[in-house]
């Protein structure tokens, strides 16, 4: 579904992606972490374009994201991203914010989007804030509306930058339930994570990144088993102390 | 000094002072704001936008804006305005617009170029995340701007927004210069015809005090108000 | 288009039989600059006494400040001009007044004056923001050290104030240039002026204000780099640049 090959990227003269390739298979889960910097949360933003890359190519079911001729809001409206900070629009309500992409990029009437709104913010447990403003929601309440917002657009592939980093510990739970629902529902879904108890459960392959290279790439079994780079080791035995 | 304050003559030219000369006035800020605002979005738009000619003559017509006395180019669209219709209308000769129609345009586009300063920081101030997040939901640039960014740097900056309005409505009273009658222009006219200039001076600028100070105040208000919701 | 150009019509004599048309548009830029320079001097003194007066610890003080900025920020610069030059000598006693409507280049004295004291109000409002901005601390250090107020203000708050409303001080010296064409409404023979008039003279329109329009641009050019040089001078290693909080707009 997802295939990335040799994708490289530069900041000028600072390169943060390095020849990394990778794939994510139809209805599979990958957790993508690593220490900061590594280039993981820009890795994950050049598969739906919203960073450019020099060299390589990703492709989503088969069409190119780097190729100047693919129309990228088509592309990205069968590609569901959920941010690190969130990003619900806060001059909408919650049923606004999942309204108006429906709406203005698929086209869909205010009946059917209002529908398919309410049908996912059921989903997150979110039906009752559907008029309220995002301010008045808590982050974790946030972050499901915004997964539910990625979802009404009805993608093929989610992807998952941080989801919880921005969350108060007693909120992350509410949040990788979702997460871990839509997994079991067979969701393709790449994930930039530090959780690595999600990853224990639903993942089927980790990537580890480090300095912008992927280090390693295992099923999940192999990478909590027997990480095969010293890099990796590291990065666990520190994670894994909490 | 104040003996012979003659309060009669402000009285009696109440109604040509209001109908006539404020009417005006409050006319031209309304309209002035409003294109001011749209061609002010537009140019920040240009002036940030990555397309470089766009962006370089943003900011070239934005400084000359600001490098000139509003005066000068009161002057200067009093003569041109008429030279333009010619030119896109194919007429024979200048077309005659009219002293309302050319401080119109005046005080629109020199104005805008304020406007655009205080939009593009407004624009500026959005978060790319949000723009991110709209993009990812496969949103144009136009639908990005048009429903997500521009609705909340509006919201943003409206007190700046009010404020360079109530700046506008006291620049209003420089069409004097083309003997336009506006509230101060009307002022004027009573006083040199009654010889009673401090009158109506006084008042003229009594008037003009409370109405800026009133709507300061209301703006004041208003930006507390926001302050508490964020 | 039936507009007949003329470029060389800055060569020619006008109407006063001495001077080209291009040296009466110079004489017009030496009236305005002197008159913005004079104002602007006024304008700072002023200015930073009320802006000064309104950080001070005493309310009614304050209170004062902020009326003064208040009327001065809510007349229009038109209007002001008109109290000063038509309004106030009546208001004067009659010999007073006389005196002052008889003055030679009293469209000057009063340009200076009336656009000193509007803009002095905005003055006193970069500087009281400027001040503020300053952590409370500095002040408190000051004083603690055994500093009068005067002595803090002189020697620890206003230096440093200064320096961080460098830039909006210098947009407000600009805004001065600027608004000294408004005095061509009471008579002074600044440069829009000239232009005007030299447009009624010649009827060569747009070359008369193109040319002021060019100077208005050399000028702005001028002061801007000129006051960049000073804030490269003036600053404080480290110091300005880093943290300087948005408040001092």
């Amino acid at each position: 579904m997802i295939t990335l090959s040799d994708v490289s990227k530069w900041y000028q003269a600072f390169q943060v992606l390095k020849d990394c390739s990778t794939e994510v298979a139809k209805g599979e889960v990958v957790v993508v972490c690593g220490p900061s910097g590594s280039g993981k949360s820009t890795l994950i933003k050049c598969v739906n374009g919203l960073e450019p890359f020099q060299k390589g190519t990703i492709t989503v079911s088969g069409i190119s994201v780097g190729d100047r001729k693919t129309d990228l809001p088509k592309l990205r409206a069968r590609i569901g991203m959920v941010f690190q900070h969130f990003e619900l629009f806060p001059h909408l309500t919650v049923m606004r914010n999942l309204e108006l992409a429906q709406m203005k990029v698929l086209g869909r009437g205010k009946k059917e989007s209002d529908r398919r709104g309410m049908q996912l913010l059921e989903r997150v447990d979110m039906k009752e804030h559907a008029h309220k403003y995002p301010g008045q929601l808590s982050g974790g309440q946030q972050q499901r509306v915004a997964i539910a917002r990625a979802l009404a657009m009805d993608p093929i592939a989610m992807l998952f930058d941080e989801p919880t980093s921005a969350l108060d510990p007693e909120m992350i739970n509410e949040v990788l339930d979702v997460m871990i629902s839509l997994a079991k529902d067979g969701m393709t879904m790449m994930v930039v994570t530090h959780e690595m108890g999600f990853a224990r459960k639903v993942a089927h392959r980790v990537v580890f990144m480090d300095k912008g290279e992927i280090v390693e790439d295992a099923s999940t079994a192999d990478f909590f088993a027997k990480p095969r780079s010293e890099r990796a080791q590291t990065f666990l035995s520190k994670i894994l102390q909490h | 000094m104040f003996s012979n304050f003659d309060f009669d003559v402000i009285i009696r030219s109440l109604p040509y002072l209001f109908l006539d000369g404020m009417t005006f006035t409050l006319m031209l800020t309304a309209l002035a704001t409003t294109g001011g605002i749209v061609f002010g979005t537009l140019l920040a738009l240009m002036r940030l936008s990555a397309f470089a000619p766009a962006s370089i003559l943003a900011a070239g017509y934005v400084n000359l804006m600001r490098s000139v006395p509003l005066v000068l180019m009161i002057f200067w669209f009093y003569f041109l305005v008429p030279y333009i219709g010619q030119w896109v209308t194919g007429a024979g000769q200048p077309i005659q617009v009219g002293a309302f129609v050319s401080s119109l345009v005046t005080f629109t586009l020199f104005e805008a170029a304020y406007f655009c300063e205080i939009m593009r920081a407004g624009i500026q101030s959005i978060s790319r995340g949000q723009i991110s997040a709209a993009q990812a939901l496969g949103m144009t640039y136009p639908q990005t701007m048009g429903y997500i960014v521009l609705p909340q740097a509006l919201r943003n900056m409206l007190p700046v927004l009010l404020t360079q309005t109530i700046i506008l409505f006291q620049d209003t009273s420089l069409v004097y210069v083309l003997s336009i009658t506006d509230f101060l222009g009307a002022a004027s006219k009573i006083a040199q015809r009654d010889g009673r200039l401090v009158e109506m001076y006084l008042f003229a600028a009594v008037v003009y005090f409370i109405i800026s100070f009133l709507a300061s105040r209301l703006v004041r208000r208003l930006q507390s108000r926001i302050a508490i919701i964020r | 288009m039936n507009y007949n150009w003329n470029w060389g019509i800055f060569f020619e004599t006008s109407p006063d039989g001495v001077h080209s048309y291009l040296t009466t548009l110079l004489l017009g830029t030496g009236w305005t600059l002197a008159t913005a320079l004079a104002a602007w001097c006024l304008a700072l003194a002023l200015g930073s006494l009320v802006g000064v007066i309104r950080t001070t610890p005493y309310p009614w003080f304050v209170r004062l400040g902020d009326a003064y900025v208040e009327l001065f920020r809510d007349i229009p610069l038109l209007v002001q001009m008109f109290l000063w030059y038509f309004v106030l000598p009546e208001l004067l006693p009659v010999s007073l007044g006389d005196w002052l409507k008889q003055l030679p280049d009293a469209s000057f004295y009063t340009a200076v004056v009336s656009l000193g004291f509007y803009t002095s109000a905005r003055v006193a409002e970069q500087v009281r923001a400027g001040i503020t901005s300053l952590a409370r601390g500095q002040r408190f250090a000051a004083l603690a050290l055994g500093l009068t107020l005067p002595q803090a203000y002189g020697y620890v708050l206003l230096p440093m104030a200064y320096r961080i409303i460098l830039p909006p001080l210098t947009s407000e010296f600009l805004n001065v240039i600027k608004n000294s064409a408004v005095a061509l409404t009471i008579g002074l023979m600044e440069l829009t002026a000239r232009a005007r008039a030299m447009q009624e003279m010649s009827f060569q329109v747009f070359e008369a204000f193109t040319a002021a329009t060019v100077i208005y641009i050399i000028i702005n050019i001028a002061v801007t780099f000129g006051m960049r040089w000073v804030e490269r001078r003036a600053a404080v290693p480290g110091l300005i640049g880093a943290a300087v909080p948005a408040a001092a707009h």
